[in-house]
């Protein structure tokens, strides 16, 4: 589902982000990428949605290539996507409900069905009495739901999930990894990224790709 | 296709937000599209007139023959005869000088008046002759020459120069229709540009989750439809206000006018000036959002 050849990537500025990049993400798996700060994990997420181009080597997400695909080819990519990132990039002046429906609207669901979805999403994330306020005034916590919630509603085949640990107490962020673990399914692959490798030391039936430097270490188990 | 259909709602109400988001200037770029569209207007209107006015003096392809002083009053019908009797002209009827006299008392209409300072009727009598357009010259060449007729009045110069000025209001109709052109594309992408940084962030965002850039740019396209069509709806009633007071205070001072029957007029420009400006709204918002270069 995710194949990589020998990827690297160099930012302009001439930072290597990423070297030799191999891996082989499947359907259903379920990925952490882990990895200090600043080690390229991010840069991998980037990646596969097609935010950056390999500098060197061949990606492909999907079956599709990423390496310098058209614009219109790497929106497709994405719309089987469901991203949380870091940051959330929730769109302001809009209600919770408007949010996760914003990450529908494109992919051909009727309005009725679109909105029901929707909802389902924010009761999954337990924030369905907050599914009415504006965005900006919900707190980080929230906020991380909403964006999660916007993920999961599409149905993406892929949920990206990029230090959604990172703000978290232990039992906050051990919830937070439960709820999205909960959307993996034989169809749907999960990609947490997250600093904090105590949080799933004890992980089974996983993949674990450890990012240092821009090299990368996979380990399954 | 299907996601543009079921947004229809999502799409209005995005351009409200994107209208309100501008409020100030988007209502000057209203304003001043309407404004242009209204000159636009005034341009077509005076066209359709001038146009009308030629079409009409063809159709009258018609002069005058004035008798010569000595010629007998009793001999002037056997001329109007001997005039029928010649190529190119289609009839002929005495206009007597009684008959002169009363037609321009209908011209005059309330300033008949002044006609009743002369003592004795001023007006001569002459040989009204209907011709056919395409003989005009060699008819009048004709008339001339014949015995009896002191001198030929033709419309033939008024005609002339009602062809110019139609001809010039054609023209200056062309530069209107570019200069609006231009001046609309230029406010619509100015707008739409305005638009899409002030919503930089979302239409990232949209880009993140996938989104076409036909489903971004849509609002945008409305937008500038929904502003341009306001402006052409302004110049459309205000182009019929314009002809209703014209045709009020004209209408009576100069009856002899062949104007265009009015709601006619109107109903032309209420229809147009919108249709332009749905056209101009449509392909200016494409050309606005095109001139955003497309990125991942
Ligand atoms: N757009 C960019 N331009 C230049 N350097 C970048 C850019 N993004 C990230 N980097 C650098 O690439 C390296 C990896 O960054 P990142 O992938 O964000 O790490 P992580 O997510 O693991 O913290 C860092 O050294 C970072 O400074
Ligand atoms: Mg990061």
């Amino acid at each position: 589902m995710i194949i990589s050849n020998d990827v690297s990537l160099i930012y302009p500025d001439k930072t290597q982000a990423l070297i030799d990049i191999n891996i082989d993400i499947r359907p259903g798996e379920l990925v952490y990428i882990t990895g200090p700060s600043g080690s390229g994990k991010t840069s991998l997420l980037k990646l596969i949605m097609g935010m950056e181009y390999p500098t060197t080597g061949s990606l492909s997400v999907f079956g599709k290539s990423i390496n310098n695909s058209r614009s219109g080819n790497i929106r497709k990519i994405r719309r089987s996507i469901g991203p949380v990132f870091q940051e959330f990039k929730l769109i302001e002046g809009r209600t919770s409900l408007e949010n996760v429906m914003m990450g529908m609207r494109f992919l051909g669901a009727m309005p009725k069905q679109m909105k029901t979805s929707a909802n389902e999403a924010l009761e999954k994330v337990g924030l369905s009495h907050k599914k009415l306020s504006r965005v900006e005034n919900l707190s980080w916590g929230e906020s991380q739901r909403v964006a999660i919630a916007r993920a999961v509603a599409r149905k993406p085949s892929l949920i990206l999930a990029d230090e959604p640990t990172g703000n978290l107490d232990y039992d906050n962020a051990i919830n937070i990894l439960g709820l999205l673990k909960s959307f993996m399914n034989e169809n749907t692959t999960v990609i947490i990224t997250t600093h904090a490798t105590h949080l799933i030391k004890d992980e089974q039936n996983a993949t674990f790709i450890s990012v240092d430097k821009g090299r990368i270490e996979i380990e399954r188990r | 296709m299907r996601s543009f259909l079921f947004n229809i709602g999502y799409f209005i109400k995005e351009s409200g937000r994107i209208i309100r988001l501008n409020l100030l200037s988007n209502i000057f770029s209203v304003i001043g599209t309407g404004l242009i569209l209204f000159l636009l207007g005034v341009v077509i209107t005076g066209t359709d007139i001038g146009n009308r006015l030629v079409v009409m003096l063809n159709e009258e392809a018609e002069v005058n023959g004035y008798f010569s002083l000595e010629l007998a009053s009793e001999k002037r019908d056997a001329l109007a005869v001997k005039i029928s009797n010649m190529d190119g002209v289609r009839s002929t009827r005495i206009v007597d000088e009684d008959e002169a006299k009363t037609r321009m008392e209908n011209i005059l209409g309330e300033e008949a008046k002044i006609l009743e300072l002369f003592d004795d009727n001023p007006f001569e009598a002459f040989v009204e002759i209907r011709i056919n357009v395409n003989a005009m010259d060699s008819v009048i060449d004709n008339v001339k020459n014949t015995a009896g007729i002191e001198y030929v009045r033709d419309n033939r110069e008024v005609l002339e120069k009602i062809q110019d000025i139609t001809y010039a209001l054609k023209i200056l109709g062309y530069l209107m229709i570019a200069a609006v052109g231009i001046t609309t594309l230029i406010i619509l992408s100015h707008m739409i540009r305005q638009g899409i940084y002030n919503n930089k962030d979302q239409i990232n965002t949209l880009k993140l989750l996938g989104s076409p850039g036909a489903f971004i740019g849509f609002p945008y396209v409305l937008t500038g439809i929904l502003l341009t069509l306001l402006g052409g709806i302004i110049a459309a009633l205000s182009i019929a206000l314009l002809i209703n007071g014209a045709y009020d205070s004209i209408g009576g001072t100069i009856p002899f006018l062949p104007l265009p029957v009015r709601e006619e007029l109107i109903d032309k420009m209420t229809l147009w000036l919108p249709a332009i400006s749905l056209a101009l709204g449509f392909f200016g918002s494409l050309f606005g959002l095109s001139s955003i270069r497309e990125r991942r």
